[in-house]
C-alpha cells in the first residue's frame, strides 16, 4: 500500500470514528408519547398512539456536543431531550409532534453560521433554538436574523451586542451584566467583615472579561471601577489568555498581594487551575475567593476536599428551599436530568444553572408558537414581547425590546457549604447564609 | 523574591512540557517521524492514570505499572505502520494529525467530553509543596522535574554509550548508510517509539497530578511542545530539557513582571527568532541534518 493511501485509509478511519461518536453528527430527538425517536434530515413522519399528530414540527439547531465547549454542551443536549419528550408527551406542539435536529457545531464558532443556514435554507426547519456559548450565539443570530426566526438563545449575557429584536435571552444578567455582577458581589462581602483588598484575574475570552474591564472602546464602569467606588482596595490585576494551563506565577502574584477577595472572572476549570497552584504554595487560599461561570463540579469537588466556601454564580440550584418555592414539576424535572445525565456517563449530574438556562430557552420557544397560535416568526416574536414568558426556574419574565430582551436578572451568588453547592445571595433567596473567611 | 520564584516554578513546570517534548524530539529526530500522535498517547496516558489510580489502588504512579507497558506498544505500534508504509516525513505530520484526531474522538466517547480530575484522596500531590528557604515548590511540578530529568539522564545514556543508540544516531543521520553496515533499524525504531510511547505514558500521569484534563488538552499541549522541540532542537534529549526548563522559567517571569496574557506572545516570539538564528536548536553547536 502506498503512503498516499494509507493516508486515505487513515482519514477514513478517523470519520469513520467521529460519525460513530455518541454525540456527533446529525441528531436526533424524541417525538412522542410511544417513546418514537426521529431522525431529523430523513423527511420521516411521525406518528403515535394517543398523543400529537401529523407531520412533525421540527426545531433546528446547533449545539457543541464535541469540542471545547463539550462538556457543557451535553447538558443541553440531555435537558433538551427531555423537555421535547415531555413535550410530545404531553401532546405536542400545535397538536402536532415536535423533532429537534440537533447538530454538533464541534465548538467552532464557524462551523454555527453554516449549520444554521443549512438548517433554515436547506432543511426548512420550522423554528430554530440558539445554539451554546456567547461566541456560537453571535454567530447564528445573523442568520436567524436575515431569515426573520425567532431565537431563543441559552447563555449570551453581553446584553448590548445582542440588539436582534427577535432573539430572547434564557440566562439574563440584566442589560449591564458588567455592572451587576461587582455590584452584586461587592453587596455581599459588605456583609461580611474584614473583605477589604480585592484582586481581579481575568479570563481575555470576550465571554468574561467584559466584567472586569467592560467592552472594548466603550466607556462603561466594570470591576475594575467599581470595587474602588465601592470603597474596595484593587491589590492586583491579572489578565491571561484563555486556554491558560499555567497558573503556578499567577498564583505567586495573588499570594503576594494578600487580597481579602479574588474575584476571577474566568471559565470552565480556570478556578481548578488557580485554586490547585494556590494550594501547592503552602496550603495558601485567600479568604473568600469567586469564580465567574466555572465548570461546577470539578470546582466543587476540589472546594469541598478543602473545605473552602468558594462563590460563583447562578440562576438555579436544586436547594431543598428553592425547590419549596417552585411547582413539584420543578424538582421532578431536575430528577429525571440527573438521571439521564447519569446514564449519559456526565460527571456532575446536577441540573443547575446550564441546564436551567436550556430548559428556560425551550419554555420561550414553545410559548411562543403556543401564544401566537402558529409558526408564524414575527406573530410569536410579537407575543412574546407582549406577554413575557412563564418560566419553570424563574418565574414570569418579561421582554423589553429596549432592553435587547433581557430580563430582570434572578441571578443569585452561591458557595460550596459542606459539600455542596448552595444558594447565600440575595438574603431573601438564599437557602443558607453566606458564610465568611472565619467560617 | 517574587519574580525568582515565578521563575523557578515556571522552569519546573516547564520540565513537565519537556517530558512531553522528549518523546516527540526523539521519533522526530531518529526516525525522521513528526508523530503528532505522540499527544493522543500523552492523553491516554492521563486518561488512564484517571481510570486505574483510584478503583484499582494503584495511585497514579502505581498506575504507571500499567501505562508504561501499555503505551510503549501503542508508540510502538504506530511506528511500525509508519515504518511498514515507509511513510516520509511530511506525510506522517499529516497522518499522525489524523490518528491523535481519532484518539481524542475516542477517548471523548469513552470518558465524555467533561472535566476530569483526580480526587484529592488518590492525589495527595496536588496541594502538596516542597519549602526551600522562602521559595516554595508544587509537589507535582518538582516530581515532574526529577522524572524529566532521570529520563533525559537515561536516554542520553542509552544514546551516547550503547551499541543501540549510536546505531540510532548512525540511522538519524544517513539511513542508507547506517543500513549499509548491518543496522536493525527496525528493531531500533521500535525501541526508540516504544520508548517515546512510554515516556507519553509517565508525562500523561504527572499532568493528572497537577490539573484537570479534557479530551482537548492534548490540541493545548501542541503548541508549547513543538516550541521546546524546536529550540531544543531536534532529536537532541539534553537541549529538550534545557528548553522546558528555559521556556518554563521565561514564561512564569514574563506573567509576573507583565502579565500572563504576554507569555504566549514572549516564548513564541522566541521560537521565530530561533528559527530564523538558530534552526538547529539554541543548545546544539552544529545543525543535526
Amino acid at each position: 500500500m502506498r503512503p498516499t493511501r494509507l493516508i486515505s485509509l487513515l482519514v477514513a478511519l478517523a470519520l469513520i470514528v467521529a460519525a460513530c461518536g455518541g454525540d456527533g453528527g446529525d441528531a436526533t430527538t424524541t417525538t412522542a408519547a410511544g417513546g418514537t425517536t426521529t431522525t431529523a434530515g430523513e423527511g420521516g413522519t411521525t406518528t403515535t398512539a394517543g398523543g400529537p399528530s401529523g407531520d412533525p414540527i421540527v426545531v433546528g439547531g446547533s449545539l457543541s456536543l464535541t469540542g471545547a465547549f463539550g462538556a457543557t454542551g451535553v447538558i443541553h443536549r440531555i435537558a433538551g431531550e427531555l423537555f421535547v419528550e415531555r413535550l410530545n408527551d404531553a401532546g405536542g406542539l400545535l397538536g402536532r409532534p415536535v423533532v429537534w435536529d440537533v447538530r454538533d457545531d464541534e465548538s467552532v464558532t464557524d462551523n454555527v453560521a453554516t449549520l444554521y443556514e443549512q438548517l433554515i435554507s436547506q432543511e426548512g426547519v420550522d423554528l430554530i433554538i440558539g445554539p451554546y456559548a456567547t461566541p456560537n450565539i453571535q454567530a447564528a443570530m445573523p442568520i436567524a436574523e436575515r431569515h426573520g426566526f425567532v431565537l431563543p438563545q441559552h447563555t449570551a449575557v453581553l446584553a448590548p451586542t445582542l440588539n436582534y429584536s427577535c432573539q430572547f435571552p434564557a440566562w439574563s444578567i440584566g442589560y449591564t451584566p458588567n455592572e451587576f455582577i461587582p455590584h452584586q458581589l461587592a453587596d455581599a462581602m459588605e456583609s461580611l467583615d474584614g473583605i477589604e483588598t480585592v484582586a481581579v484575574v481575568t479570563n481575555q475570552s470576550g465571554s468574561v472579561s467584559f466584567v472586569s474591564y467592560g467592552r472594548p472602546d466603550v466607556d462603561e464602569p466594570a470591576a475594575l471601577e467599581i470595587f474602588p467606588e465601592r470603597g474596595f482596595e484593587v491589590v492586583a490585576d491579572i489578565p491571561y489568555p484563555p486556554g491558560n494551563t499555567e497558573w503556578d506565577a499567577i498564583a505567586t502574584q495573588i499570594r503576594s498581594a494578600d487580597p481579602d477577595l479574588v474575584m476571577l472572572n474566568g471559565l470552565g476549570v480556570d478556578a481548578n487551575g488557580l485554586m490547585e497552584a494556590m494550594l501547592a504554595l503552602d496550603g495558601y487560599l485567600p479568604p473568600m475567593m469567586f469564580a465567574l461561570f466555572p465548570a461546577p463540579g470539578p470546582l466543587l469537588a476540589l472546594a469541598a476536599e478543602n473545605d473552602y466556601g468558594i462563590l460563583s454564580v447562578t440562576m438555579f440550584e436544586p436547594n431543598d428551599t428553592v425547590l419549596e418555592g417552585l411547582s413539584a414539576e420543578a424538582a421532578e424535572i431536575a430528577q429525571e436530568f440527573a438521571a439521564r445525565a447519569a446514564d449519559a456517563g456526565v460527571p456532575y449530574t446536577t441540573f443547575e444553572t446550564q441546564a436551567a438556562a436550556s430548559w428556560n430557552a425551550w419554555e420561550i420557544l414553545i410559548q411562543g408558537v403556543e401564544g401566537a397560535g402558529s409558526l408564524d416568526h414575527q406573530a410569536i416574536c410579537d407575543y412574546l414581547h407582549e406577554n413575557g414568558a412563564d418560566l419553570t426556574f424563574v418565574g414570569h419574565v418579561e421582554f423589553d425590546p429596549e432592553k435587547n430582551n433581557f430580563w430582570e436578572t434572578n441571578q443569585m451568588l452561591k458557595q460550596v457549604q459542606d459539600g455542596d453547592w448552595v444558594v447565600v445571595w440575595p438574603e431573601d433567596k438564599a437557602a443558607a447564609p453566606l458564610r465568611g473567611p472565619s467560617n | 523574591m517574587e519574580q525568582i520564584q515565578a521563575a523557578v516554578s515556571g522552569a519546573l513546570q516547564g520540565s513537565l512540557f519537556a517530558l512531553m517534548a522528549l518523546g516527540l524530539s526523539l521519533t522526530w529526530g531518529f526516525l525522521r517521524v513528526i508523530n503528532l500522535a505522540h499527544f493522543g498517547i500523552i492523553l491516554l496516558g492521563a486518561y488512564l492514570t484517571i481510570e486505574l489510580a483510584g478503583p484499582t489502588g494503584l495511585g497514579p504512579l502505581g498506575s504507571l505499572l500499567v501505562t508504561v507497558p501499555v503505551l510503549f506498544v501503542a508508540g510502538a505500534v504506530v511506528h511500525l505502520v509508519f515504518d511498514r508504509f515507509e511513510v516520509s516525513e511530511l506525510n506522517s505530520l499529516l497522518i499522525s494529525y489524523g490518528l491523535l484526531i481519532v484518539i481524542i474522538q475516542v477517548v471523548q466517547n469513552v470518558w465524555s467530553a467533561d472535566f476530569q480530575r483526580l480526587p484529592g484522596d488518590i492525589n495527595p500531590y496536588a496541594t502538596q509543596s516542597v519549602r526551600i528557604g522562602d521559595l516554595i515548590f508544587p509537589l507535582p511540578t518538582v516530581m515532574a522535574a526529577l522524572f524529566a530529568l532521570v529520563l533525559v539522564v537515561a536516554m542520553k545514556y542509552f544514546l551516547d554509550k550503547t551499541y543501540a543508540g549510536r546505531a540510532l544516531q548512525a540511522f538519524g543521520q544517513d539511513r542508507e548508510i547506517a543500513s549499509a553496515f548491518g543496522i536493525d533499524h527496525r528493531m531500533l525504531g521500535l525501541l526508540l517509539a516504544g520508548a517515546s510511547g512510554a515516556t507519553a505514558a509517565i508525562a500523561g500521569m504527572l499532568f493528572t497530578l497537577r490539573g484537570t484534563v479534557t479530551p482537548d488538552s492534548a490540541l493545548e499541549w501542541v503548541g508549547l511542545v513543538f516550541a521546546i522541540v524546536i529550540l531544543g532542537g531536534i532529536g537532541n534529549v539534553a537541549g529538550t530539557l534545557w528548553a522546558g526548563l528555559l521556556v518554563g522559567a521565561v514564561s512564569g517571569l514574563v506573567a509576573i513582571v507583565w502579565t500572563p496574557a504576554t507569555s504566549p506572545l514572549v516564548v513564541f516570539t522566541l521560537v521565530v527568532l530561533a528559527l530564523i538564528f538558530r534552526p538547529q536548536g539554541l543548545f546544539r553547536r552544529k545543525a543535526a541534518h
